[in-house]
């Protein structure tokens, strides 16, 4: 049974091949057969500017990641309500006491986080 | 009916008619009892969001003067945990499947529940003090505790593999915090980031073993696999090769989570870095419930694939030991030296997972239940050392010389706990060994037995080290006798007490596990 199961990702493993195959023709035949004159214009940055002045990756605030965790937070709530607001009809009320007691307890953790102050810029 | 409906709140009445009526009459009689078996889950849920509110009003209010709400909370969170031990204790049903059999309550399920809320008061009483004195303010603290001994209550009784795996990350996620608490210590930060990152490593083992699963049988649930693999016959089964990668899978997992051997690395570092009150917690609590939780899928509802698991678990038992007893004996701080410990005697639990009989279940059970007696009468000695002389520095072995001079009672007392750990008669530990020594050689597990006791030999080494520093060794600062907390000296005197009493008369925890390992059978 095992087998059938196995057989049934054939496709997708064709789909891998035939992707970095064909990544790699494309790279390669622009690398290779491409006339290749680099001169200081060409390799230099353009469009956008002139050289950074410093390494792009430095420290920044605790606070973006606060709030970016608490973002994902709220944001996945909206992502179990709008399947459960669709199967309503489905889900006996089991399922909708669940979903107000899910809602309650992040109501909990929401004030929490008010109140700690974790909401605040400054 | 009436009376069933004038008992709940109804739902909106437009909501009502989307459903058959006969169906919700049926829902609430249903849910009635299961709602009475999950009662302290849900009692102890609703303390956790109480507190949760209670304390950030409480604690951000400039009119009380930002009050530190520690002092109290540990006070609290015992009587939370006192209350949920009455409401497990008082539930008159023992058997019964619940939720669309995602969770099991049975006599397992029932006393794993009350020994874990046991020993977490104690863990809780004799580490308040220290709480304060390491200035963790926090009192997120606490209601982390309390969520992570829901999650291993959940833990316990989840008969479902989405259940189970919700249970372990629910009790681990608490428990990285906890590790991490100290948050201007770099070690406890450092502790808390590996036990993240290596406890998530084996929670995706875990859910790559629960998909392995899935994709062959195309269930969740413990009963349906029960069910499907109890009538199999073996042969011209394809499956089998699948099912047994997954089971792998889950059992590294499992063996991630109790720190055996191979897999160890990570429980030296955490004891070490965490705070010494987490390490009470990680040390003494979350085994149980794993083992409990781990014995069920591997007794009961995998039985049949036996064979299968028979090899990794007298590897990892003999490789535990092994590491435990050797590694050990190098160690020159108190947290390593007992962390290390506690993989040996991991190393002896899997031997007794591995006798695959009803005396090794047993024996594994009441070993754990001795061992976490022995260890909470270990920790609450090493609490009540003299820190006040370098508070910042982890304690080393030198830190309990001449306490068998200053403070012999709790010297005394120390020496007891060591000897239990040891297995020296007429002590209880002694008791529990010789149970798994003998369940495991009865199961003719000859080499893996020996090999055990060889290396529990050389592990007593290190032990009886440990109370020669305690009552020969001299170090100037510990002439001055510091009082050891009321709580510890309580919990030490209950401790010891029993670890006296189960050598002569073991038979109230025996009757008790054998209740316990029945479940399983």
């Amino acid at each position: 049974m095992m087998y059938f199961l196995i057989e049934e990702y054939y496709p997708i493993l064709l789909l891998l091949f035939i992707s970095i195959g064909l990544a790699l023709v494309i790279l390669g035949a622009s690398y290779f057969l491409g006339i290749q004159r680099p001169d200081t214009e060409k390799t230099s940055v353009y469009e956008c500017g002139f050289d950074p002045y410093e390494d792009s990756r430095n420290k920044f605030d605790v606070r973006f990641y606060l709030v970016a965790i608490l973002f994902i937070l709220f944001d996945l709530e909206a992502m179990f309500l709008f399947p459960w607001a669709v199967s309503l009809g489905q889900i006996s009320s089991m399922g909708f006491w669940t979903m107000i007691d899910f809602l309650f307890e992040l109501t909990v953790g929401f004030v929490y986080v008010w109140k700690i102050g974790a909401l605040e810029w400054e | 009916m009436s009376f069933l409906l004038s008992t709940y709140v109804l739902p909106r009445l437009d909501l009502v008619e989307l459903f058959d009526l006969n169906q919700y009459m049926d829902f609430f009689l249903l849910q009635q009892n299961h709602f009475k078996m999950v009662l302290p889950e849900v009692f102890l849920a609703t303390s956790i969001l109480v507190i949760t509110i209670h304390s950030s009003l409480l604690a951000t209010s400039r009119s009380f003067g930002f009050p530190l709400l520690t002092k109290s909370f540990g006070k609290l969170c015992i009587l939370v945990l006192a209350l949920t031990f009455l409401l497990v204790n008082n539930n008159s049903i023992t058997f019964m499947l619940i939720y669309q059999n995602t969770f099991i309550f049975d006599v397992l399920t029932t006393n794993v529940k009350e020994i874990i809320l046991i020993s977490s008061i104690f863990c809780l009483l004799i580490s308040e003090e220290t709480i304060l004195k390491q200035q963790i303010n926090n009192f997120e603290y606490f209601i982390l505790i309390l969520c992570a001994i829901l999650g291993l209550m959940f833990l316990v009784s989840s008969y479902d593999m989405i259940s189970l795996y919700l249970a372990v990350e629910m009790q681990s996620l608490c428990l990285y915090v906890l590790a991490a608490a100290k948050k201007d210590s770099s070690f406890s930060t450092e502790a808390g980031l590996k036990y993240f990152i290596l406890g998530s490593f084996s929670s995706a083992l875990l859910l790559f073993g629960i998909s392995i699963l899935y994709g062959c049988v195309g269930t969740t649930n413990f009963d349906s696999f029960y069910l499907f693999f109890s009538g199999i016959s073996f042969e011209g089964f394809t499956l089998t090769p699948s099912i047994e990668k997954a089971l792998l899978c889950i059992s590294a997992a499992f063996f991630f989570k109790i720190a055996a051997a191979p897999f160890h690395m990570w429980s030296p570092d955490v004891y070490e870095g965490a705070p010494t009150s987490s390490t009470i917690f990680f040390a003494v609590i979350p085994k149980i419930a794993l083992f409990s939780v781990f014995l069920r899928l591997f007794k009961t509802i995998f039985g049949s694939f036996e064979e299968t698991l028979l090899f990794p678990l007298m590897f990892f038992s003999i490789v535990s030991v092994i590491i435990g007893s050797f590694v050990a004996l190098r160690q020159k701080k108190l947290k390593r030296l007992l962390a290390y410990s506690s993989i040996s005697h991991v190393g002896y639990l899997l031997l007794a997972f591995s006798a695959n009989s009803l005396e090794g279940t047993q024996s594994l059970l009441f070993y754990l239940i001795i061992y976490m007696l022995t260890s909470l009468s270990i920790w609450s000695v090493v609490l009540s050392l003299n820190t006040s002389v370098n508070k910042e520095k982890s304690k080393t072995l030198i830190d309990l010389a001449s306490i068998g001079n200053s403070n012999p009672l709790l010297g005394f007392s120390g020496m007891l706990a060591f000897f239990s750990l040891a297995g020296v008669p007429p002590l209880a530990g002694f008791f529990a060994k010789m149970e798994i020594f003998v369940s495991s050689l009865s199961a003719s597990l000859f080499f893996v037995s020996l090999v055990a006791i060889l290396s529990s030999v050389i592990s007593s080494f290190y032990y009886i080290r440990l109370i020669k520093t305690m009552y020969f060794e001299v170090k100037e600062d510990n002439f001055f006798v510091f009082p050891v907390t009321r709580s510890c000296s309580l919990t030490l005197g209950i401790t010891i007490f029993f670890l006296f009493f189960l050598f002569f008369n073991p038979s109230l925890f025996l009757i008790l596990t054998q209740k316990m390992a029945i479940c399983l059978y």
